[in-house]
């Protein structure tokens, strides 16, 4: 371990069922594996037998950091927290919930590259973690307390640097749909009820320690640099979202900074410029996610944006409304970010002052008071879409007996005003009534129990169901064949944004295909949105490229809801990023020397892990059939318009298995079973993990 | 240094310091300020000519500088260093009736997608509603103009396209995709 930087050294493990408390070498046991999913999915492989359940006490909780986190990498401060997944149908299965914030970073500084939950406690406890101890602490005074309060208590105990992700009300009721959440907003979907079953309240870190960078320190200055100068705003968006005197294009993007345009509610006003790319100190002007999703309304009550450790992006904007105070007695003050952000707005259908008016922002703001405390988790908007099609379709009413309906104010919903959520949210939490209960289990789980087929779900446009209890994110709307390949791939929804952060970065359809030319070998790999042509083979490079950077991504503690930086927003560059920044990075930081190529192997091994452990515990090796499936609704266009034309979306059936034979070829899988074959483990150096699966019959 | 050289240097950084503010420089300007520096010599009308051969000199000699004439053949100026050549470009046509076409048509035919309407109310356009609605109505009437139509979304929101570039439906989904669509998408 002596010459390597970047990792902390050692996997700190908890059994809260004994009280054991250990640590083990990272670098002798998973080096291989990076660090967050990695080492998740291999504890996972390794530890935890098949057929567990996700509340059972064999079932861990993995919360990985990488590499990268906690040094100067921009975009680092991501924990990746793997288990298995509650709200994975019709059986549980490995996935990955993700959180920003400071807690990777403090887990560094404490000396961890990650934390290995098992076993479960017998009474509520939380976890203390400073410079390189453990010790498990009594959290009774806690349980039954919203995460502020909680996170709270912690800070004043352990001082106001230390993070603290901690769980609600519905992590410790075990509703699946729950949340971790450190520093207020970062979440984790689906990793509350997991955390509650273990009786586990809390992790608190603290670390004064650092990260050592191994190799020259000028180089490593530089490359940060570099990085720096090729950032955009949120979502790697590079072209502004109007015009500015530096910009040779404009497009309707996140980057919102434009001279005029005022942080209202910052004390006091704050301007945010043109935020020209070259002036690295004015990156964080850029992003204001809550203008953008709320309207040009959220500028007034824009305070700034905050958000993870080394990163200058600020996402999660801070917003003060002080009507929310004298209307709903919640703090004026809240924060977050994309689905967080809209939480309480989406289970609307209306306002009385239309979808971007005061109405709605103060539903955002009743919806983030209630969830971040409370510890709810929304799946990406699918809570929000089962409830609209439940209620207005007229099927809550016949599940839920009447007594439990007429309890609602319905009248009050349907104005969209939004005191309605105090009615509902604090029930998920707390598991009260049947629809409650319902909403909690996550789509999947409330579509068995009401009877209503999974198939009326995947039909519906609308809904944006994709599979196993959960939604599309970023499939073909976004990235035509690309999109679908990659929404067939994980246990829940594919959380991948390295393909849409290019389609979406706001440059001209003919500057992408000069980029998408140099990476993925041909212009046609990308196509302008909504006139998408058939299948070629670039488009398959494309879904891999992305999928093994996700997966690096979320290994390094990078944030892939910035990454990766192929396109930029400089002129001077033809608008290239650059596409090794990550084994730049990894390389000098840990003295590991590794070339593009290389590291992006060893994402790939991560990602056949998590498709071998996806394989052993479904207990079969059809992959293709029963588990890369693909939504009817993607093959439908509500106007009848045909594949491959200008204006629709919709895909067609033999050109996506094309893709799909382009995909697994691609990967070096079996094109028929789409599993992956001995040859494909054995040339990552998953030999042991090929053996495991062939004794089982799991190999095609 | 020459009298010509230093009025060389001062023009690029005249040009230079109004290009970091978002604006281009006028001849007539240029001319105005020069002249009260009193760097220009001959008097009267020969200045003009005098400083066009030096603004000549001034666009070959420094790469940055750029002249621009606006449709009534008025040159104005510009440092590349600060404005890009399409904000430039917006700018000098800023008074044109044909401005809000064009830029329609730019957006239909490169990205491609329609313009939200309200893109007009903001810097460096900056027209007023009613000034967006007596172009959109004088444009109606003009034969020229007859490919700018328009689209609204779901929410209510207006875009301009052309249809020389995207037809009607195209032109709506990526509208409602774009106004609506990628918030939903998170
Ligand atoms: S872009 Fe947002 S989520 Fe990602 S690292 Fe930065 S602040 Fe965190």
């Amino acid at each position: 371990m002596a010459n390597h930087g970047g990792w902390a050294g050692k996997v700190l493990r908890i059994d809260l069922s004994t009280r054991r408390i250990s640590t083990e070498d990272t670098i002798e046991k998973y080096k291989d594996y990076l660090g967050g999913t990695g080492i998740g999915y291999k504890v996972m492989w390794d530890e935890v037998p098949t057929g567990t359940k996700p509340f059972d006490p064999a079932n861990k909780i993995v919360f990985g950091v990488g590499p990268l986190a906690g040094t100067g990498a921009p975009c680092n401060g991501r924990t990746a927290v793997t288990t298995l997944w509650p709200t994975c149908w019709p059986k549980p299965l490995v996935a990955s919930g993700h959180m920003g914030g400071h807690f990777a970073a403090e887990l560094k500084y404490a000396g961890f590259d990650a934390i290995i939950i098992e076993g479960k406690a017998d009474r509520p406890v939380w976890l203390r973690v400073v410079d390189g101890k453990a010790e498990i602490k009594d959290a009774r005074h806690l349980w039954g307390q919203g995460i502020r309060r909680t996170t709270v208590d912690i800070n004043q105990q352990m001082g106001p640097e230390s993070s603290v992700a901690a769980i609600g009300q519905s992590g410790e009721n075990l509703v699946p749909m729950s949340v971790v959440i450190n520093s207020y907003s970062h979440s984790a979907g689906g990793i509350g009820g997991v955390m509650g079953s273990k009786n586990l309240k809390a992790i608190g870190v603290r670390g004064t320690g650092s990260v050592r960078i191994a190799e020259n320190k000028e180089e490593w200055e530089k490359v940060v640099k570099l990085h720096l100068s090729l950032l955009g705003s949120v979502n790697q968006h590079v072209v502004p979202n109007s015009p500015q005197p530096w910009a040779e294009y404009y497009s309707p993007t996140r980057w919102l900074g434009s001279k005029g345009r005022k942080w209202g509610s910052a004390e006091p006003n704050i301007e945010t410029g043109a935020c020209d790319p070259h002036n690295l100190n004015r990156i964080a002007y850029r992003t204001n996610n809550a203008a953008f999703f709320l309207g040009e309304k959220a500028w007034q009550y824009t305070v700034r944006g905050n958000g993870c450790s080394s990163c200058p992006i600020r996402c999660h904007t801070i917003l003060k409304v002080p009507s929310v105070s004298s209307k709903y007695g919640i703090r004026a003050v809240g924060q977050n970010t994309c689905a967080g952000l809209v939480f309480g707005r989406e289970f609307f259908k209306t306002f009385p002052d239309g979808p971007r008016g005061q109405t709605a922002i103060e539903a955002c703001m009743v919806g983030m008071s209630l969830t971040d405390d409370l510890g709810i988790w929304e799946n990406y908007g699918q809570m929000q879409r089962d409830f609209q099609q439940l209620y207005y379709s007229g099927a809550m009413k016949n599940k839920v007996g009447e007594d439990e309906f007429k309890g609602f104010s319905w009248d009050q919903y349907e104005k969209g005003d939004p005191t309605f959520l105090f009615e509902l949210l604090p029930r998920i939490a707390n598991k009260q009534g049947e629809l409650a209960t319902a909403l909690g289990l996550g789509t999947g789980y409330l579509l068995e129990r009401w009877g209503i087929s999974e198939q009326d779900w995947q039909q519906n446009q609308k809904i944006a169901y994709w599979k196993m209890g959960h939604p599309r994110h970023h499939a073909n709307e976004d990235a035509g064949q690309c999109g679908v390949i990659i929404n067939t791939q994980y246990n829940r929804d594919s959380q991948c944004h390295s393909h849409v952060n290019f389609t979406r970065n706001g440059l001209p359809i003919k500057v992408q295909k000069q980029l998408a030319a140099e990476i993925w070998g041909s212009p046609d790999a990308v196509d302008a949105v909504a006139a998408y042509s058939p299948m070629n083979i670039y488009k398959a490079k494309m879904a891999k490229w992305s999928l093994l950077r996700k997966e690096l991504h979320d290994s390094l503690s990078l944030c892939n809801w910035m990454g990766p930086w192929i396109a930029s927003p400089l002129k001077e560059r033809n608008y290239r990023g650059e596409n090794s920044i990550e084994s730049l990075l990894y390389s000098l930081a840990t003295g590991d020397k590794k070339s593009r190529d290389e590291l992006d192997e060893v994402a790939e091994r991560i990602f056949l892990l998590h498709r071998a452990l996806t394989i052993r515990d479904m207990g079969t090796k059809e992959m293709r059939t029963e588990h890369d499936t693909i939504p009817d609704w993607v093959f439908i266009d509500p106007t009848g318009k045909a594949s491959f034309t200008a204006g629709t979306n919709r895909m067609d059936r033999e050109d996506i298995k094309l893709a799909m034979d382009m995909y697994y070829e691609e990967m070096g899988w079996d094109k028929k079973s789409g599993s992956p074959t001995v040859a494909a483990y054995q040339r990552l150096r998953l030999g042991e993990v090929a053996d495991g699966l062939t004794n089982r019959g799991l190999v095609p | 240094m020459e009298q010509r050289e230093e009025i060389r240097l001062t023009i690029a950084k005249i040009i230079r310091e109004k290009s970091e503010t978002g604006q281009l420089m006028q001849f007539e300007e240029l001319l105005t300020e020069l002249a009260g520096q009193g760097l220009l010599n001959p008097e009267g009308a020969d200045q003009r000519s005098h400083l066009e051969g030096i603004l000549r000199q001034v666009v070959s000699e420094n790469e940055d500088i750029k002249e621009l004439s606006s449709k009534n053949q008025i040159p104005h100026y510009y440092s590349s260093r600060s404005l890009s050549e399409i904000y430039a470009g917006i700018l000098v046509r800023k008074e044109e009736n044909s401005l809000i076409a064009e830029i329609v048509r730019e957006n239909s035919a490169i990205y491609p997608r329609p313009v939200p309407l309200n893109i007009f109310r903001e810097p460096p356009f900056d027209l007023t509603q009613e000034e967006i609605l007596d172009y959109l109505e004088k444009m109606g009437k003009q034969g020229e103009y007859q490919d700018i139509a328009q689209t609204t979304t779901s929410i209510g929101t207006v875009f301009l396209y052309s249809n020389r570039h995207l037809d009607a439906t195209y032109a709506s989904i990526l509208a409602e995709w774009l106004d609506v669509g990628q918030a939903n998408n998170p």
